[in-house]
């Protein structure tokens, strides 16, 4: 068997895996050892393989603030500003069907100014919106599968993990990326707000019968006892990244503070609430992380095959116009999306593509747009989708299946198609900010 | 499906019992490391951004701990149902054929165990040379902070996943 | 016979020193290996695809692969006696010279090869030179004074270079430079030319200061021991020749790099002056010895962190550097 056969059936054998049953990173981890111990002929080597992945694959900085985005999400979450800003959302939209689904969106958008991680996205929204849909009459499933999809605006909207990477990659400003990274986040939060409220009008069995008519209008004191507390820790939390103060990275402890701080003044949390969202934010950096370990394990592993490598010399090699170039690479894009995480697609496709690309005059930071739209649509997709693995580690609700969170999520994987393809055609969206 | 359900006195319901309980104290462990991270960064921002003074070795510390918390907090999360999985087919067997879909759990646990040994047996000799050898981050005259500590407590956290997976096995079929 | 070997980079393929390998290595071992009825075939494994930045040591050592580019500076543990460069600034701001010295002690001296030994792995060669470390600002520099109380990053032991400016030194690495500069975080930061222009820095720090600060050792080449130990000595050889031509191609291209970087920065409107001597002379003479603190903390663990000190910086002066301060002999 050649190592390109070995990754083949490595990837078939975690497919079944997982669908069987098998906890994922488990599943994730035996087929990396048994691949490697197929492509290298040695059991030993497997074994270090791993050993060395689990020390080194979560090590970083970036991954490190993850259980502080995540407990910043619980925090706000616990204290009741969660419950809050949805009530004055739910306020403001109350005369559109779909309101509340919009609020989401909204929050969403706002919130991936201050994140540059899907995952810590996902998970806020799990723990702050899900509940408060869910009580104003939304399905589970959409509850979920909206989370899920306004989830990506994280990464898309600066600052953005991705657009750094991409940016190291192929030597273009970052800021430059980040301006880029605007428009389309922006139309895309558009298209889930009117997505949301045509499928609430036109298929309400899907998002959730007798939408937006339970409260009763809030009184202006109302509005601003609600809607304080939260704009005040936004603006602590954007003011003092665009000021300068901390970096987005370091967001994540400030807002945590802010949170903490608002929420013993508002007298709604304690000590057991308190030890309560501690051990919760624990459980969820576990599941998550442990899982990206598992994940980093199983891409070295095919890289080893070969496999990624061959996909990507295949459709770099084809002779095709640009738009059939910029076609089929978005769809080997998506294809890894669904077995490989975010970062891992990057470094192995974008490498691979730069040289095809760049003789033909492309602008880098397009391309670069698209490349992470098309990367986070993987987001969404089984049986590999990191956020929808978040939601349900974050939601820990036995009655919502991953099934219910990957189908929740597809009308919205769809609407980043149609997002992807205005940009495709539309390269201003883009690069409009830049004056290009 | 709790230990209690296992004769307290027997030798499976002892060592559930004091599995379960080093679980916790690892989980808080962990919980007390995201505290200290929160800590950590706030007082760094604060010393930078007020008094000119940065906290050195931010970045060292945070990606060293980031292991350290995932590890500890891992068997606590699989002992509390929340390592992700897709249920759905499991549940279609265990409805028509609960031995069957027991059968096929147990032999997922015994695999969940077997890669946690091959993890184990790799990351021994790197743990013990960290040790041996002083291993750090950071840089010197700045700052510096051994590696061994994380790399024991991801043995820890390892190994205790590990026990957890033999504990599914045993509350299977003893309860 | 036919041989493989798995080549590994943290780095992506973008970054010259590991362009260098498929540029100038694999090709100069093939052609050292013609006729010799060898082959080697590499499969390149770049941008942490197997290995982060930093854990290419350990990647080779653990024989996941045979060759890596092994990173002292972000492995300065193992790698120890090699960020000798980092802990003595001020000492030569030549690229070229700084690499021919280094590769020059490790093909002599067994002090500086024993930390590979210790690790499993070999030294190849080819070592990455960075070129002379310099400051880019948000504010003009005129001396040393103008530092006091700014916060600049700088990456790893080069943290050290700022105690006694005033500066307020904060750590940071070249993926965020851009990001934190714009945002104010930062008001400037110790880094070399050919990454600043990619890094596109003098768009949000455009004083450009060059003080000197030198060139530096970063890493080099390095093979899996047991896997180097059963070549035969004819493809052994074609690695070091390999290694050989990827040095030249790398310092021919660092050096063209370094002087577009310049011209390029300036056209964009960066402000490039070099310090006064007054300035070098007071900032060297400001600064914490942390060569000794480092050098003699190696020596506690049985490293012989002051010989290698000493080795450096008499070959640098026996070969015509005039170091602002003898860090060995303090
Ligand atoms: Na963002
Ligand atoms: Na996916």
């Amino acid at each position: 068997m050649t190592p390109f056969e070995i990754g083949l059936i490595a990837l078939a054998l975690m497919g079944f895996l997982v669908l069987l049953g098998m906890h994922v990173p488990i599943a994730l981890i035996a087929c990396s050892f048994l691949g490697v111990w197929a492509i290298k002929g040695s059991p030993l080597l497997a074994s270090k393989m791993l050993g060395l992945a689990a020390n080194d694959a979560i090590s970083s900085y970036f991954f490190g603030v993850v259980p502080l985005f995540v407990l910043m999400g619980f925090l706000v979450s616990e204290s009741g500003m969660g419950r809050d800003s949805f009530d004055v959302a739910n306020a403001m939209f109350r005369r559109i069907k779909g309101g509340l689904g919009i609020g989401t969106i909204a929050a969403n958008t706002i919130f991936a100014a201050i994140t540059g991680i899907s995952i810590a996205s996902a998970a806020v929204f799990t723990k702050i919106a899900v509940p408060e849909l869910r009580r104003h009459g939304y399905t589970p499933r959409f509850s979920v599968g909206l989370v899920a999809g306004s989830s990506v605006l994280g990464m898309l909207i600066p600052p953005s993990l991705l657009l750094i990477l991409y940016g190291l990659l192929t030597e273009q400003s970052i800021g430059d990326l980040f301006l880029a990274g605007v428009g389309p986040g922006l139309l895309l939060a558009i298209l889930f707000g009117m997505g949301t409220v045509l499928m609430a009008l036109f298929v309400p069995g899907i998002v959730g019968q007798n939408l937006g008519q339970v409260e009763a209008p809030l009184s202006a004191r109302q509005l601003l006892a609600k809607g304080l507390p939260i704009t005040l820790l936004i603006a602590l939390v954007l003011g003092g990244i665009y000021v300068g103060f901390f970096t987005p990275v370091e967001a994540g402890a400030i807002g945590t503070v802010g949170a903490l701080l608002i929420g013993l003044a508002k007298g709604t949390l304690n000590a057991k609430s308190l030890w309560r969202v501690l051990v919760e934010t624990g459980l969820v950096t576990a599941a998550v992380c442990f899982l990206i370990v598992a994940a980093q394990m199983y891409s070295r592993m095919l890289s080893f095959s070969g496999l990624p490598g061959a996909f990507g010399e295949i459709v770099a090699s084809a002779e095709l116009g640009l738009y059939g170039l910029i076609l089929i690479y978005v769809l080997v894009v998506i294809l890894f999306g669904m077995i490989l995480d975010s970062s891992s697609i990057m470094l192995i496709l974008v490498p691979l593509m730069l040289p095809v690309v760049v003789p033909m005059g492309v602008d880098l930071v397009w391309f670069g747009i698209i490349t992470v739209i098309a990367v986070e649509v993987g987001l969404l997709t089984p049986p590999f989708g990191i956020s929808v693995y978040v939601i349900k580690s974050t939601l820990d609700d036995p009655y919502i299946k991953l099934s219910d969170i990957f189908i929740g999520a597809a009308p919205f994987a769809v609407m980043m198609l149609v997002c992807l393809a205005a940009v495709v055609f539309f390269p201003v969206i883009a690069t409009g900010l830049l004056g290009r | 499906m709790t230990s209690e359900t296992i004769g307290r006195a027997t030798m499976p319901g002892r060592f559930l019992r004091v599995l379960d309980a080093v679980t916790l104290v690892a989980n808080v462990a962990g919980s007390c490391l995201i505290v200290g991270l929160v800590i950590l960064i706030t007082a760094d921002v604060i010393g930078r951004e007020a008094l000119g003074a940065p906290v050195s070795g931010v970045p060292e510390l945070v990606s060293l701990s980031i292991v350290a918390i995932v590890f500890l907090q891992a068997p606590q999360a699989l002992r509390a149902g929340r390592l992700t999985r897709s249920d759905g087919v499991l549940d279609a067997i265990k409805s028509r054929k609960p031995r069957l879909a027991d059968a096929l759990e147990t032999v997922f646990d015994l695999v969940g165990i077997a890669v946690l040994g091959a993890i184990l047996y790799a990351h021994w000799p790197i743990m013990t040379r960290a040790w041996e050898r002083n291993d750090f981050v950071g840089a010197v005259g700045d700052f510096t902070a051994p590696t061994w500590p994380v790399k024991a407590m991801l043995a820890v956290g390892a190994a205790l996943l590990a026990l957890q997976f033999v504990a599914r096995i045993l509350r299977r079929y003893l309860s | 016979d036919s041989f493989n070997a798995t080549v590994v980079a943290g780095h992506p393929g973008v970054f010259r020193w590991v362009k260098m390998v498929d540029e100038a290595f694999v090709p100069g071992v093939n052609a050292a290996l013609e006729g010799s009825g060898h082959t080697m075939s590499f499969d390149g494994q770049y941008g942490g695809s197997i290995a982060k930045v930093g854990d290419e040591l350990e990647t080779v050592e653990a024989g996941l692969a045979e060759i890596g580019i092994c990173q002292s500076l972000f492995d300065p543990a193992k790698l120890a006696v090699q960020n000798v460069t980092y802990y003595t600034p001020f000492v030569n701001d030549d690229p070229r010279a700084v690499s021919d010295l280094m590769d020059e002690l490790h093909k002599s001296d067994p002090r500086m090869t024993e930390a590979y030994t210790q690790n499993g792995v070999v030294y190849l060669g080819a070592p990455v030179g960075i070129d002379d470390y310099l400051l880019m600002t948000k504010f003009p520099i005129a001396d040393l004074g103008d530092l006091d109380g700014k916060k600049i990053a700088a990456p790893g032991p080069a943290i050290n270079w700022l105690s006694g400016t005033g500066a307020v030194g904060v750590s940071g690495n070249l993926t965020t430079y851009y990001n934190e500069l714009q945002a104010g975080v930062y008001d400037g930061v110790i880094v070399f030319a050919s990454a600043a222009l990619p890094g596109k820095l003098y768009e949000v720090a455009p004083y450009v200061t060059r003080a000197g600060l030198g060139a530096q050792y970063a890493g080099a080449l390095c093979a899996n021991a047991d896997w180097y130990d059963d070549l035969p000595d004819e493809a052994k050889q074609a690695l070091h020749t390999g290694a050989d031509a990827a040095k030249e191609w790398y310092l021919a291209a660092l050096e063209g790099a370094v002087e577009t970087s310049f011209k390029v920065m300036g056209e964009n409107g960066a402000t490039i002056t070099d310090a006064s001597d007054e300035m070098r002379a007071a900032w060297a003479a400001g600064m914490d010895n942390a060569a000794k603190t480092w050098a003699e903390g190696l020596d506690g663990q049985g490293i012989p962190g002051s010989e290698v000190l000493s080795l450096y910086m008499d070959t640098m002066r026996g070969e015509g550097a005039t170091p602002l301060r003898n860090w060995d002999q303090e």
